[in-house]
C-alpha cells in the first residue's frame, strides 16, 4: 500500500469546503446537547445586542426629538437592563463555545495520534519524520487556533449578521434589500476565491513540512555534517527550502489578505446606499430621520460582523487547509487487518511454530525482495539466517513478526494463518530484537518494561528479582545507575552496544515462543556476547530462536542454518556448507 | 509607536524570568533583546506599512463625518446629494487601495523578516560544534526554526500596523469627539482606562497559564516524535496502547490548561463589550440631555454613536496585540539565545597535507562528570594499521570522535604529525580524516549526493570509493543507479548496504587517515575481506584506525590497542598481546572457535 502522504495520489484529492466541514464536525457529535445550549445563548445574546440600537433609535425619535427627558432616562434604564442581560448571555456563550472548541481539539489530536498508532511500519518508512511532525504539530495547531480562538467569534458573528440582516429587511424591505446588495456580491466573491486561498495555504503548509523535514534531518545527523565539512551544504540546502517557504508564504498571505479590503469596501458601499436611498425615502415621507440614524447603525451591525467574518474566514481557510492534510492521515487504513472469522484460540500443539508457504514480497515501488520462499521452523530449535547484505534476511524476519504481509503466499504461526491472530497475542508469542535499537526518553526501567504489562506494577526490588531469575543481572550491572539510569532518545549518552543490551533484556523478559535477533549483538563485544549466548540457551525448551548475524561464532550453535541470498532462502546442510555458499554463491545484492 | 514599545516592555520582563527558570541564563546585567530591534533593518518597509495603515484608518474616520453632514444638511433643508456621493465614493476607493497595499506590504515584510531570521539561525547553527548542538537539543532547535519564528512573524504581520493604526484611530476619534462635545466626550473616553485595566488584570493571570501551555506542548511534541522514531519497536511489542496512553495524559493536560485559558477569555470579551455598551447608555442619557437642552445637534448625536463604534475596536485590538507582542517577544528571545551563541572558533591555521602520524598524550575525557577516557596515550605511524578492541561502552567511539575533532578532551594532547589537532584548520582536517560512523546515517537525497557529501569530490575519487566499498554491483542493479534517492529510514537498503555507503562517503574525500567505528559489524565476512583488500590496493598510504570486535581480521595489524572502561589495558601486536595480556587472550578465546572458518575465507 502506498502510504506516502506527498505522493500525487494523496495530494490530488480535492474536497469542497462543505465536505471538509462535515467531516470536521463529526468530532462534535458528542457535544450535541452543549451545542444546542450554545446556540440558544448565542441567539439570546445576539438578539439582545440587536435590541440596543432599536431602543436607541426609538428613544431619539420619540423622546429626545420631543424633548421628553423623563422618558429618555427611563429608556436609558431599559437599555442598561438589556446590556446587563446581554453580558450574562455573552459570558455563558463564551464559556460554552470555548469549552466545545477545546474538547474538539482534544478529540482531534487523540484521533490523529490514535490513527498513527494503528498504521503499520510501512507508513513511517514512506514518510519523512520531520514532515509528519510538522503535520501533527503545525497543521493541528492551525485547526486548533481556529477552534480555540475564532470558532466562537465566527459563530456569534454569523448570528449577529443574520439577525441584523433580518432586522434590516423587516423594518424597511426595500431599503434593507438595497443595503444587502453588497453582501450578496461578497457571497459570490468568497465562493469564487476561497478554493484558491485554500490551495495557496496548502502549498505553504507543504513547504513548511519540507523545511521542517530538512532541519530535522540535518540537526539529528549533525555529526556527519561536521565530520565531512558540509556546514556550507547544510546552509545551502536550508537556504533553498527557506526560499521556497518564503515564496509560498507570501503567496498564501497575498491570497488570504484579499478578503479584508474587499469586505471593507462592501460595508462602506452599503452605508452609502442606505444614506442616499434613505434620505430619498425620508424626503418622500416614508421614513423618519430618527429611523434613518438607527438604520445606519443596523447597517453597521450587519457589516461589522461581516468584516470580522472576513478575517475569520481567512483563518478558516487556513484551518481547512491544515485539516485536509490531517485528514489525509485519518483516511489511511492499516494494510495489516486481523482476519475475522477464524479463531486463533484452541492452541494447536504442532511442532511447527512458523511456516512460510510460497512467500513473495516486495516493498512498494521497488523490485521484489523475496520470491517463492518456503520453510518451517520447529519448536525449541535454534535457526540462523546467514547471507550477504541486502539478501533479504531482515525482510524475512519482518514478515515473521508481521511488520508486513507477504504480497503472495502465506505465513503460518502455530499452523494457522498469522493474520488471524490479535496483535497482542502475536507480539506476545513473537519477540523481535530490531537491527536499529531505539530508546525512549526516560529510565532503563521504562525501556526494558516498555510494552510489558506483566511487570509494570513491580517495584524495583521485585523487578530486580525477576531479572536475576532470568540471569540478566550482569547485563544490567553495566549501567551505573541500574534500573533508574536515565536515557535519552537522541544524543550519545548510551552507546550502540548498550542500547542493544537493553533491547536484549527487554525481549528476554517477555518470554516469547519465538525470538528473532536481527544482528542484535552486532556492536557488542564477543565476551559479553558469550554471556548473551548462555542466556539464550537457558530459555525454556519450547523457545524457538532465529538468529541473524555475520559473526560465525554467534551462529555455530544453531540447529539449522538458512542461507538467504537474492530473495531466496535455502537450507544449508552444515556450517561449512553455509560458509561455502557465503564465499562462492553469486551475490545478487 | 511609543504606545507600542510601552506595552511590549512589561511582558518582555516577565518572559525573561521564564528563560532563567529554564536554566538558560543571560549573562547577568545584559538586557534581553527587544523585539523592536528585530525590525531595525526593515525600517523603510515598516514605515511604509505604518503610513499605509494610518492613511487607511484616517480615511475611515471621514465617513461618519460625511454621514452626519448629510443628515444635518437634510434636516436644515439644503442637501445636495451629488457632492456627498462623490466624496463618499472617492474615500471608499482610497480606503480600499490603502488597505490592500497595507496588507501586501505587511505580508511581504513579515515573511522577509521570518526568512532572514531563519537564514541567520541556520547560519549560526551551522557554525556550532557538535557538542553545542547536542546541548542545545535538536528538537528544541527545530521548534526555534518553525514555531518560534512563526510567532515572531506575528509581531510584524499583526502587531505593528494594528497598534499604529489603533493608536491613531483612538487619538483621532477622541479629538473628533472632544471637538463635537467635550463634556460628553470625556464621559465616553472613560472607557479607555476601564478597558485597559480589564486587559491588564486578565492577561496578568493568563501569563502563568501560557507558560504551562508551552511546556505541555513540548511534552506532546516529545511523545509524538518518539512514537514516530520508535514506530517499528512499538509495533513489534504491540505497545501502541501504551503510547496512546502517554499521549492521552499529555493531551488531557493540554486540554485542561486550554480550558483554564478559555475561562479567562470568556470573561474578558463580555466585560469589555459591557463597558463599551455602558458608553452607549451614557451617550443616550447625557447626549439626549444635551440635545434636549439645545447644546448639541441631532446629527452630532448620530456621529457620537458612530465614533463610539469606531473607538471600541482599536481599544480591543491593542489589548489583544499586547498579548501577541508578549508572545512574539518571548519567541524572539528564544531565537536570539541561539543567535547569541559564540561561533565555534577555528583558531587552527595549519593547512598542510597530513602524513598521518597520530599521537595521543594523557588524554582525559569526561561526560556529565563521569570519566569516559582516562589517561590515554599511544601513537600511530603514518601508513600503519591500528585496531582498537574492547568491550561495550569502553570509550572507543568517543576516542574516534576526539580524533576527528567532533569533541575535545578535558585534558591531554592529540597531535597529527607533531602538531596539536587544534592547530589545524578545521576544514583541512575534516577533508583529510575520514570517519565511518557506527550508526548508519543517510540523508534523504540521491546516493550520489550521499556519497559525494563534500563538494570537492572528483568523479574518479567517487568511482574509487564505490569500488572499494564493494558497492559497484549493488549500484548497477538500481534502475536509476547513483541517482536513486534513499530515505532516512530507507527500508530498501539493508544494514550492510547502508554501512558500505557510509564507508564510500568517508573514502570519497580521499582521506589520509581513516577512522572506522565497528565498520564490519553488519557486513558479512566475505564482503569484509574484499573491502579490506580493496583498501590496501586503492589507498596504500592510508593510516587506518579501526574499532572492531573481531580479532581474526586484525591479527596482522601493526598495533592492537585493548581499551576497557576508558583505560588502555594493553597495546602491541597480536603476538605480543597473546603473550602479555590475559584479557586479550580471553577475547581471543571467545572467538577462537570461528577462526577455522575465518582462515578459510581469506
Amino acid at each position: 500500500m502506498n502510504y506516502n502522504l506527498n505522493s500525487p495520489a494523496h495530494t490530488a484529492q480535492k474536497t469542497s469546503t462543505l465536505a471538509a466541514l462535515k467531516k470536521l464536525f463529526r468530532f462534535l457529535e458528542a457535544e450535541q446537547r452543549t451545542l444546542i445550549l450554545a446556540f440558544l445563548t448565542i441567539m439570546v445574546s445576539s438578539g439582545l445586542n440587536l435590541t440596543g440600537p432599536v431602543i436607541i433609535g426609538y428613544t431619539i425619535d420619540h423622546f429626545i426629538q420631543h424633548h421628553d427627558y423623563q422618558h429618555t432616562l427611563l429608556f436609558c434604564g431599559l437599555l442598561l437592563l438589556v446590556y446587563m442581560t446581554a453580558f450574562g448571555a455573552n459570558y455563558l456563550q463564551a464559556r460554552i463555545m470555548g469549552g466545545i472548541g477545546q474538547r474538539m481539539l482534544f478529540t482531534l489530536r487523540n484521533a490523529v495520534f490514535g490513527k498513527l498508532q494503528e498504521l503499520p511500519v510501512a507508513f513511517f518508512n514512506q514518510n519523512k519524520t520531520g514532515d509528519l511532525i510538522s503535520r501533527i504539530n503545525n497543521d493541528t495547531d492551525k485547526v486548533n487556533q481556529f477552534f480555540s480562538q475564532y470558532l466562537l467569534q465566527f459563530v456569534s458573528n454569523i448570528f449577529l449578521m443574520v439577525g441584523a440582516g433580518i432586522f434590516l429587511v423587516s423594518i424597511h424591505p426595500s431599503l434593507g434589500g438595497a443595503a444587502l446588495v453588497p453582501a450578496a456580491f461578497l457571497l459570490i466573491f468568497t465562493r469564487l476565491i476561497s478554493p484558491w486561498v485554500r490551495r495557496k495555504n496548502a502549498a505553504n503548509m507543504k513547504s513548511t513540512g519540507s523545511m521542517s523535514a530538512e532541519v530535522q534531518e540535518s540537526l539529528n545527523n549533525f555529526k556527519v555534517i561536521i565530520a565531512f565539512n558540509r556546514r556550507d551544504y547544510f546552509r545551502k540546502r536550508f537556504d533553498q527550502v527557506n526560499k521556497e517557504n518564503y515564496a509560498t508564504a507570501v503567496g498564501a498571505g497575498m491570497a488570504t489578505n484579499l478578503f479584508m479590503p474587499v469586505f471593507g469596501v462592501c460595508a462602506q458601499l452599503a452605508q452609502l446606499i442606505v444614506l442616499t436611498y434613505g434620505i430619498y425615502q425620508v424626503a418622500n415621507g416614508n421614513f423618519t430621520v430618527g429611523l434613518l440614524i438607527s438604520y445606519l447603525a443596523y447597517v453597521n451591525s450587519f457589516y461589522t460582523p461581516i468584516r470580522q467574518i472576513s478575517i475569520l474566514w481567512a483563518n478558516f481557510q487556513v484551518a481547512l487547509a491544515g485539516w485536509d492534510r490531517i485528514s489525509q492521515i485519518l483516511t489511511l487504513q492499516s494494510d495489516l487487518p486481523v482476519l475475522a472469522g477464524a479463531s486463533a484460540n484452541g492452541h494447536s500443539h504442532t511442532d511447527t511454530v512458523m511456516e512460510f508457504k510460497d512467500v513473495h514480497f516486495s516493498y512498494p515501488d521497488s523490485k521484489p525482495v523475496l520470491h517463492n520462499v518456503s520453510f518451517q521452523l520447529q519448536r525449541g530449535k535454534t535457526y540462523a539466517l546467514v547471507g550477504p547484505t541486502g539478501g533479504g534476511k531482515t525482510t524475512t524476519a519482518s514478515l515473521i513478526a508481521r511488520l508486513y504481509d507477504p504480497t503472495e503466499g502465506e505465513v503460518m504461526l502455530n499452523g494457522k494463518d498469522i493474520r488471524i491472530y490479535e496483535p497482542a497475542e502475536r507480539s506476545g508469542r513473537i519477540g523481535f530484537i530490531l537491527q536499529e535499537p531505539f530508546l525512549f526518553t526516560g529510565t532503563i526501567r521504562d525501556n526494558i518494561l516498555f510494552g510489558n504489562e506483566q511487570y509494570a506494577a513491580y517495584s524495583n526490588e521485585q523487578l530486580a528479582a525477576v531479572i536475576q531469575e532470568a540471569q540478566l543481572e550482569s547485563l544490567l550491572a553495566r549501567f551505573e545507575g541500574g534500573l533508574d539510569t536515565k536515557v535519552l532518545t537522541t544524543g550519545d549518552s548510551v552507546s550502540l552496544g548498550q542500547k542493544q543490551l537493553i533491547a536484549f533484556i527487554r525481549a528476554v523478559l517477555r518470554r516469547p515462543d519465538l525470538l528473532i535477533l536481527d544482528e542484535a549483538t552486532a556492536n557488542i563485544d564477543t565476551i559479553t556476547e558469550q554471556l548473551l549466548e548462555k542466556i539464550l540457551q537457558q530459555l525454556p525448551d519450547t523457545t524457538t530462536r532465529v538468529i541473524i548475524a555475520h559473526r560465525l561464532n554467534t551462529i555455530e550453535n544453531a540447529d539449522e542454518i538458512f542461507f538467504v541470498n537474492g530473495g531466496e532462502v535455502t537450507r544449508a546442510g552444515s556450517l561449512d556448507h553455509a560458509v561455502n555458499m557465503l564465499l562462492h554463491e553469486k551475490r545478487e545484492s | 509607536m511609543t504606545a507600542c514599545s510601552s506595552c511590549s516592555s512589561k511582558p518582555t520582563l516577565h518572559f525573561s524570568t521564564m528563560q532563567t527558570a529554564n536554566g538558560k541564563k543571560h549573562a547577568s546585567g545584559k538586557k534581553p533583546p527587544k523585539i523592536s530591534a528585530l525590525i531595525q533593518p526593515y525600517r523603510g518597509l515598516v514605515m511604509l506599512l505604518i503610513l499605509l495603515a494610518l492613511f487607511a484608518n484616517g480615511l475611515t474616520l471621514v465617513l461618519p463625518r460625511l454621514i452626519a453632514y448629510g443628515i444635518d444638511a437634510y434636516g436644515s433643508g439644503h442637501l445636495e446629494i451629488k457632492p456627498i456621493l462623490i466624496w463618499f465614493s472617492l474615500t471608499t476607493v482610497f480606503i480600499f487601495i490603502f488597505t490592500y497595499l497595507q496588507n501586501i506590504v505587511q505580508t511581504y515584510a513579515s515573511e522577509r523578516v521570518a526568512r532572514d531570521l531563519r537564514t541567520r539561525l541556520a547560519d549560526k547553527v551551522s557554525r556550532q560544534s557538535y557538542a553545542r548542538v547536542q546541548e542545545a537539543n535538536p528538537a528544541r532547535l527545530l521548534t526555534n526554526f518553525t514555531g518560534d519564528i512563526d510567532t515572531v512573524k506575528l509581531f510584524v504581520s499583526q502587531a505593528v500596523a494594528s497598534i499604529a493604526s489603533s493608536v491613531f484611530t483612538i487619538i483621532g476619534a477622541a479629538i473628533l469627539l472632544i471637538h463635537t462635545k467635550w463634556q460628553l466626550a470625556l464621559a465616553v473616553l472613560l472607557i479607555i482606562p476601564l478597558i485597559t485595566m480589564t486587559f491588564m488584570m486578565v492577561f496578568g493571570r493568563m501569563k502563568a497559564l501560557f507558560l504551562k501551555a508551552r511546556e505541555v506542548l513540548d511534552w506532546l511534541n516529545k511523545v509524538i516524535t518518539e512514537s514516530i522514531l520508535g514506530a517499528a519497536l512499538i509495533r513489534v511489542l504491540n505497545a501502541q496502547q501504551l503510547e496512546y496512553h502517554k499521549f492521552l495524559t499529555a493531551n488531557t493536560n493540554a486540554r485542561d490548561i486550554g480550558l483554564s485559558i478559555m475561562r479567562l477569555y470568556a470573561t474578558l470579551i463580555p466585560v469589555i463589550t459591557f463597558i463599551a455598551n455602558m458608553a452607549m447608555v451614557t451617550i443616550l442619557a447625557l447626549g439626549g440631555h444635551f440635545v434636549i437642552s439645545g447644546g448639541m445637534s441631532l446629527g452630532d448625536l448620530a456621529a457620537f454613536n458612530s465614533y463610539l463604534s469606531i473607538l471600541i475596536f482599536p481599544i480591543i485590538l491593542i489589548g489583544i496585540m499586547s498579548n501577541v507582542i508578549a508572545q512574539s517577544s518571548a519567541a524572539y528571545q528564544r531565537v536570539q539565545q541561539v543567535l547569541d551563541m559564540p561561533d565555534a572558533v577555528d583558531a587552527g591555521t595549519i593547512q598542510a597535507r597530513l602524513r598521518g602520524d597520530i599521537s595521543l598524550q594523557h588524554v582525559q575525557l569526561q561526560y556529565e562528570g563521569k570519566p569516559v577516557l582516562k589517561d590515554i596515550s599511544f601513537s600511530v605511524k603514518a601508513g600503519s594499521r591500528t585496531a582498537i578492541i574492547g568491550p561495550t561502552a569502553a570509550g572507543k567511539t568517543q576516542l574516534l570522535h576526539l580524533l576527528s575533532n567532533l569533541s575535545q578532551p578535558n585534558s591531554g594532547s592529540i597531535q597529527y604529525d607533531d602538531h596539536e589537532i587544534t592547530a589545524y584548520n578545521r576544514d583541512t582536517l575534516h577533508t583529510q580524516v575520514g570517519l565511518v560512523f557506527q550508526d548508519s546515517i543517510l540523508f534523504n537525497m540521491s546516493l550520489q549526493e550521499n556519497i559525494a557529501f563534500n563538494d570537492t569530490v572528483t568523479p574518479e575519487a567517487m568511482e574509487r570509493a564505490i569500488t572499494t566499498a564493494a558497492l559497484k554491483d549493488f549500484v548497477d542493479t538500481l534502475p536509476q543507479g547513483l541517482d536513486t534517492v534513499v530515505s532516512e529510514r530507507g527500508t530498501s537498503l539493508s544494514g550492510g548496504q547502508k554501512q558500505r555507503i557510509m564507508l564510500a562517503r568517508a573514502l570519497a574525500i580521499e582521506p589520509k587517515v581513516l577512522l572506522l567505528d565497528d565498520f564490519t559489524a553488519r557486513v558479512d565476512n566475505h564482503t569484509e575481506q574484499q573491502i579490506l583488500q580493496n583498501l590496501a590496493q586503492y589507498y596504500p598510504d592510508l593510516t587506518l584506525l579501526s574499532v572492531t570486535q573481531k580479532i581474526a581480521s586484525i591479527e596482522h595489524y601493526d598495533q592492537i590497542i585493548l581499551l576497557m572502561e576508558g583505560e588502555i589495558l594493553a597495546a602491541g601486536t597480536h603476538q605480543e598481546l597473546m603473550q602479555s595480556s590475559p584479557e586479550y587472550v580471553q577475547i581471543y578465546q571467545s572467538q577462537r572457535s570461528t577462526n577455522h572458518y575465518e582462515l578459510q575465507s581469506k
